[in-house]
């Protein structure tokens, strides 16, 4: 491994020593914890992205995977004493099939139908949680749900929680890496461009987007089953569809097209949530309106700003570069 | 039956909102996101203008439709232009109504303040009973203005020639702007209306329910769920679904369960998606939805 580090810019380990060493410099318990939270997020966020920034399935009902991944982990763990890796693997295996379930009737709308289908979904996921009350526990929900413990050691502080997301984060990030610069991640473009088109040209369509729903709830009922032992409870109130709609912004904010976008998008608007704290009643106005203001002038999400970051850099370093392509004022940049 | 009877001033209610829905999806081809709030908003707006200043009822409601009919001319110059200048993709149109519900919510929460509000009926609460069944005389109102409100909306449409312009622009965008229709201020007029009616929805329903900064959250989804049931973009289709979805909720949730209403609402919305996309009462004319 470490000679693939040799390769490797100076900033992508920097960037890594930060991540690494975070928790020794940031001593606020509350910080740790609201990063622990972002990670979580980004981790349904990055399936969000494929689902509807790759494929162009707009989703608005994740939450109920990702509650579905945190009910069903929690009740194996207590109620079957089921090991915590096992637990969320089943999770995640439960979350993905329900991905099935409601990309079959979903693969063949578009638009606003899907919208509401999805929104349909999590409102019908979450009324499950609140009324099948032997199972669920009812609108109580669930507590006292343990803490993940394996190889014989258990987390239980932020920072220890804080190491198991950032590993789980940085294999599912890989995994969404490797996925979207596959034949099945141009697949999917393909479906998001011109589904039609791409019918004709021989793509399964059906097949794929069925897929990608799994894959988007797999990545929510991971996230979800950290999250249960994260917080120790899991109510339906935690899952609702205005949860959904948080995730969907940190989607289109990050810059839904990327997988970067996710983690961008998750930290960019728990920071700016947690920040205009101060503003009180007016927050969540100031929310709104740094939501229209992303949305109109920067539709790329602020991961789209990444390319004209980089080019900016570029710039900076190889001031040469321009006369190389031959044509003025070629700025060098190829498709995004 | 008593079910049944119960269902209607909430289908027409939803029918009210759903014809929100249908009106600007048919000719801006956006989904409202705030069409809900408008219904808070109206209400709101005819609360204050009843109990504090002092309004009849029905000044109160049509200046609040009014008040309400300018928000959504804002919300379509403010919002929907830029976007629609910049070629936004649609899930951004979708966020940015998202944003505007959002500032809708608080900015009257700010205003009007988190307890509920009561607003009494203008026609008394005492129910009217007929054989075995019972009813509200505020559901007859309910009935009534929603059924007179659609009827003024079909006479818009159809008479009228800023309602021709918006059935022109629904049918075929690019053809009415070259036929010289100006078609933002079609879309202007259309989102000034849904903010009417969704406003009326609100007002006729406040006296039955608190009005709360967050009435625009249920309303909203289960306007939309009756727009699409009826066919989203299709008017009299947005009527039958509302109160197709009004009904089916009242006998469902008395028959089935009270708890689980809303899901079989919602299942209901997957089983048409499914089924019909197009819609139970649009003729099936398009080979994707």
């Amino acid at each position: 491994m470490l000679d693939r580090m040799r390769g490797l810019p100076w900033w992508k380990i920097a960037g890594l020593a930060l991540v690494l060493l975070l928790p020794l410099a940031v001593s606020n318990r509350y910080y740790l914890h609201v990063l622990n939270l972002v990670g979580i997020y980004s981790l349904v966020v990055i399936g969000l992205n494929l689902l509807s920034g790759y494929t162009g399935q707009v989703s608005m009902g994740q939450a109920g995977f990702f509650g579905v991944g945190a009910y069903v982990s929690a009740l194996l763990m207590m109620r079957l004493n089921v090991p915590f890796v096992v637990a969320v693997s089943a999770a995640t295996l439960v979350s993905a099939l329900c991905g099935v379930v409601i990309g079959i009737p979903a693969m063949r709308l578009s638009g606003p139908y899907l919208v509401m289908a999805t929104v349909g979904f999590g409102e019908i996921m979450r009324l499950i949680m609140v009324n099948w009350v032997p199972v669920t526990m009812g609108a109580a929900g669930l507590t006292g749900i343990p803490l993940p413990s394996f190889l014989g050691m258990q987390i239980s502080s932020e920072r220890g929680f804080y190491y198991l997301i950032c590993a789980v984060l940085y294999l599912a990030t890989l995994e969404a890496l490797r996925l979207s610069n596959s034949k099945v991640g141009r697949t999917f473009l393909a479906i998001r461009e011109d589904d039609l088109a791409a019918g004709a040209m021989g793509v399964p369509t059906d097949r794929y987007k069925v897929a990608a729903f799994a894959i988007s709830a797999a990545y929510a009922g991971i996230a979800g089953a950290l999250y249960g032992s994260f917080a120790g409870v899991a109510s339906p109130d935690n899952f609702t569809f205005d949860v959904s709609v948080l995730l969907l912004c940190m989607s289109v904010v990050g810059g839904n097209r990327t997988i970067y976008g996710a983690l961008v998008g998750a930290l960019a608007l728990t920071v700016f949530s947690e920040a205009l704290r101060f503003l009180q009643g007016y927050r969540l106005i100031v929310y709104g309106a740094i939501l229209l203001a992303t949305v109109i002038f920067m539709p790329q999400g602020l991961s789209g700003l990444a390319p004209a970051v980089a080019q900016v850099f570029r710039r900076m370093h190889f001031p040469g570069h321009k006369g190389q392509n031959g044509v003025a004022g070629d700025k060098g940049e190829t498709c995004r | 039956m008593q079910y049944l009877l119960n269902g209607l001033p909430i289908g027409a209610t939803y029918a009210l909102i759903a014809l929100g829905y249908s009106l600007i999806y048919a000719s801006a081809g956006v989904l409202n996101w705030a069409q809900g709030d408008m219904a808070m908003l109206g209400a709101y707006l005819a609360y204050t203008l009843n109990r504090i200043v002092g309004l009849g009822f029905l000044p109160s409601m049509l200046a609040a439709m009014a008040c309400a009919a300018l928000v959504g001319t804002l919300v379509e110059r403010g919002v929907l232009r830029p976007l629609r200048r910049r070629a936004s993709p649609s899930i951004n149109l979708i966020i940015a109504t998202l944003g505007v519900a959002i500032i809708a919510r608080n900015l009257a929460l700010i205003v009007w303040g988190p307890d509920p509000q009561l607003f009494p009926s203008p026609v008394g609460s005492r129910t009217v009973s007929i054989g075995s069944l019972n009813l509200l005389p505020q559901d007859l109102l309910i009935v009534g203005v929603a059924i007179f409100l659609m009827l003024l909306l079909q006479y818009f449409l159809r008479f009228t020639r800023e309602g021709k312009a918006l059935r022109a622009v629904a049918q075929d965008r690019m053809a009415a702007s070259l036929m010289g229709i100006v078609v933002e201020r079609s879309d202007s007029v259309a989102f000034a209306t849904s903010a009417a009616l969704g406003a009326a929805a609100g007002i006729l329903i406040a006296p039955l329910f608190f009005v709360t900064f967050n009435m625009g959250a249920v309303i909203g989804i289960k306007g939309f769920v009756a727009a699409v049931v009826g066919g989203l973009g299709n008017i009299p289709g947005a009527i039958a679904g509302g109160f197709v979805l009004g009904l089916t909720e009242a006998v469902a949730g008395g028959k089935i369960s009270s708890g689980y209403r809303d899901a079989i609402s919602f299942g209901v919305l997957i089983l048409v998606l499914w089924l019909r996309p197009s819609g139970l009462f649009s003729r099936v004319n398009r080979a994707k939805v």
